[in-house]
């Protein structure tokens, strides 16, 4: 009886045995590619490693377009309803109204993601997080500022909603300033902690900053006084570009029209054209110190060599070229100074064919600027039509070619640098770009002193003067091309400038396109504003004045 | 010879719990500097959104134009007339 009891016991004990062994065979041989799959599916996440868009300094470190992150929160109402009281509580941190947020959570009550609130700040959702309602999902989003606004919009340009690059600097840019996410496989516990990291599937890639040349406080300046005069003259449009006569770098592009990158927009938005880039005009009279540098570069003229511009017309072929009244006996330095088309015609007309073409085309008109900035104009600028007497005095005073206020500020570039052509860059420069020497400083110097005589009071340009400094510019009032023509009731006020003249240091174009109040002309729309820019930039700069004699002569005029 | 055995036997088997106990003790410490690192990680993040915001917050605040209107208006500094400016 003993020995049947004590064998019973050991077949149950065997049996058990066997039958647990007989599980583990199972789970671990023949069921374990499911069981693991299904462990790993529980635990095993794959998470995205956020990178972030690179930052747009100006040329003083100050931030221009940077990305900040901020929080996204959402419920999955199909899972779990939040409360009233919760909804009542959480309401005012989202900045929303109660009511509101708890009927739009009933009407998506069978959704599995409701957004309750987007682009919420990180404090914001410290605070929401700190409420422990269960239920509430943060997610993490980057929003990118443009502290700039307006004033620096067209050069930096904004993203997309996938924050990609959509116009200007972040367009260009847009390979260097982008990051990439990065991806991981990591194991998580129960509650959600990740205990460990498996794999890197992808090492993200943080995105690189980008210093511009752009210095925001002239920025600034010259969108406000750009702003103010496109609306005082009620002209459709306005451009000022300012370039360091030095390096060549973009110290400021400003467009009126504008709009605000902050806030969202359609695109396609006229503001958000960069018309100083993309836009092209006919330069009219400020050619004219190109066609007086061929003139000197003959060696047959000099600024005080005599043409006589009477009687005030002057017919080419069956062209009838018109000065606003008889100058009479101009010098060369005269003709700058007044403007006149006869002169200008004549002193081309007597150069060989190609030598105002010429001159331009080493100053840069025609050429691709090569800033960096998207959607560069290139303009109309060709040699086909040089045997015509008209079409080369034309040329002269600025007719028959079309250039971008940045190709205008390029070819002025040159003229200001002792005859060194620089490339622009709209990238600060860590040192001044290798130039190529296009005229001989000599002459260069000579037509700047020219053009000195623009904005002294005989001039056409008196208003163009920046007390203690000595400022060569010239002027340029163009007819706008309608579809018959030229027209008398539109036009373009130009003045493009040098500043100061013994030492230049900025170069300056102004453009307004269509003044349509009483004053149309560039000496009387343009170059006031190009006056309180340069005044309020050469201040800005640290630039030593260098016409301290002047300045009671203009204080008792303006007074 | 018996004993000799049974003391190594004993010994392999108080290396393998041993071990055992180290393996179980390793990991833990591993999830404890894991989270440390998870933790760090965040701070990290934190951190960046808290240099970014500030950064955003230096450019508002030292913006040209408001430095100008401060110095006017509660400070009372105007520019400098022309005569007064004395060249470097």
């Amino acid at each position: 009886m003993k020995v049947w009891r004590h064998h019973a016991v050991l077949c149950l004990f065997i049996a058990g045995c066997a039958a647990l062994a007989a599980r583990v065979v199972y789970l671990a041989l023949l069921d374990k590619e499911f069981l693991q799959d299904q462990g790993d599916a529980r635990s095993v996440r794959e998470v995205v490693i956020p990178s972030r868009r690179g930052v747009i300094y100006d040329r003083l470190d100050e931030p221009l377009a940077i990305s900040t992150p901020v929080v996204a929160v959402w419920s999955d109402p199909s899972k779990r309803k939040l409360s009233r009281a919760d909804i009542n509580r959480l309401a005012p941190l989202l900045g929303r109204d109660a009511e509101q947020l708890a009927d739009h959570l009933v009407r998506h009550a069978n959704k599995a993601f409701v957004y309750l609130k987007r682009r919420l700040s990180w404090t914001a959702a410290e605070r929401v997080r700190a409420l422990g309602i269960e239920g509430l999902h943060f997610s993490e989003e980057y929003r990118r500022y443009y502290p700039g606004a307006e004033t620096a919009a067209h050069v930096v340009g904004v993203t997309n909603i996938d924050d990609r690059g959509l116009e200007g600097v972040e367009l260009a840019f847009d390979d260097l300033l982008s990051g990439e996410h990065g991806r991981k496989v990591v194991l998580k516990d129960r509650l959600g902690a990740t205990i460990r990291d498996l794999e890197y599937i992808a090492v993200p890639r943080l995105g690189q900053d980008v210093a511009l040349s752009i210095d925001l406080r002239l920025q600034y300046f010259a969108y406000r006084e750009l702003k103010d005069a496109v609306a005082g003259h009620r002209a459709a449009s306005g451009s000022i570009v300012i370039l360091d006569a030095r390096t060549g770098e973009i110290l400021a592009l400003v467009n009126s029209p504008s709009y605000n990158p902050n806030e969202s927009l359609e695109l396609g938005f006229a503001g958000m054209r960069n018309r100083a880039v993309t836009d092209n005009y006919e330069p009219g009279s400020t050619i004219k110190p190109f066609a007086v540098l061929a003139a000197l570069e003959t060696g047959e003229y000099q600024p005080d060599t005599v043409v006589n511009t009477a009687p005030g017309y002057w017919a080419v072929r069956r062209k009838l070229i018109e000065d606003p009244v008889n100058y009479g006996e101009l010098t060369l330095a005269g003709i700058v100074r007044k403007s006149s088309q006869v002169g200008i015609s004549k002193v081309a007309l007597a150069l060989p064919e190609r030598a105002v073409f010429e001159v331009l085309q080493r100053a840069g008109v025609g050429d691709f600027v090569g800033s960096g900035l998207p959607g560069e104009a290139i303009g109309t600028f060709d040699d086909s039509g040089l045997r015509s007497e008209v079409v080369r005095a034309t040329l002269a005073y600025g007719y028959g070619l079309s250039v971008s206020p940045l190709q205008l500020a390029q070819a002025y570039l040159p003229i200001a640098n002792d005859g060194v052509r620089l490339p622009l860059s709209v990238v600060k420069l860590s040192q001044p770009p290798q130039g190529e020497r296009v005229f001989a400083a000599a002459m260069t110097r000579q037509l700047l002193s020219m053009m000195e005589g623009v904005t002294e009071r005989t001039g056409t340009a008196p208003d163009a003067q920046v007390p203690g400094y000595r400022v060569a510019g010239k002027t340029g009032t163009a007819r706008v091309v309608v579809s018959d023509g030229y027209t008398d009731q539109r036009h373009v006020a130009l003045f493009a400038g040098v500043v100061p003249l013994t030492d230049p240091q900025i170069v300056m174009v102004v453009v307004i396109n269509q003044p349509s109040g009483p004053k149309i002309s560039g000496g009387a729309v343009a170059a006031p504003i190009f006056a309180r820019v340069a005044e309020r930039a050469l201040r800005l700069l640290g630039v030593a004045p260098d016409a301290q004699h002047l300045i009671a002569a203009v204080e008792g005029r303006r007074s | 010879m018996k004993w000799g055995a049974a003391a190594v036997a004993a010994i392999l088997l108080a290396g393998v719990v041993a071990s055992g106990v180290q393996v179980v003790a390793r990991t833990h410490e591993v999830r404890l500097l894991h989270q440390a690192l998870e933790a760090s990680r965040h701070h990290q993040d934190r951190l960046a959104a808290e240099h970014s915001r500030l950064l955003l917050e230096r450019g508002a605040r030292s913006a040209y134009y408001n430095v100008e209107q401060m110095a006017q208006t509660k400070l009372g500094m105007r520019f400098p007339d022309r005569v007064e400016r004395v060249p470097r």
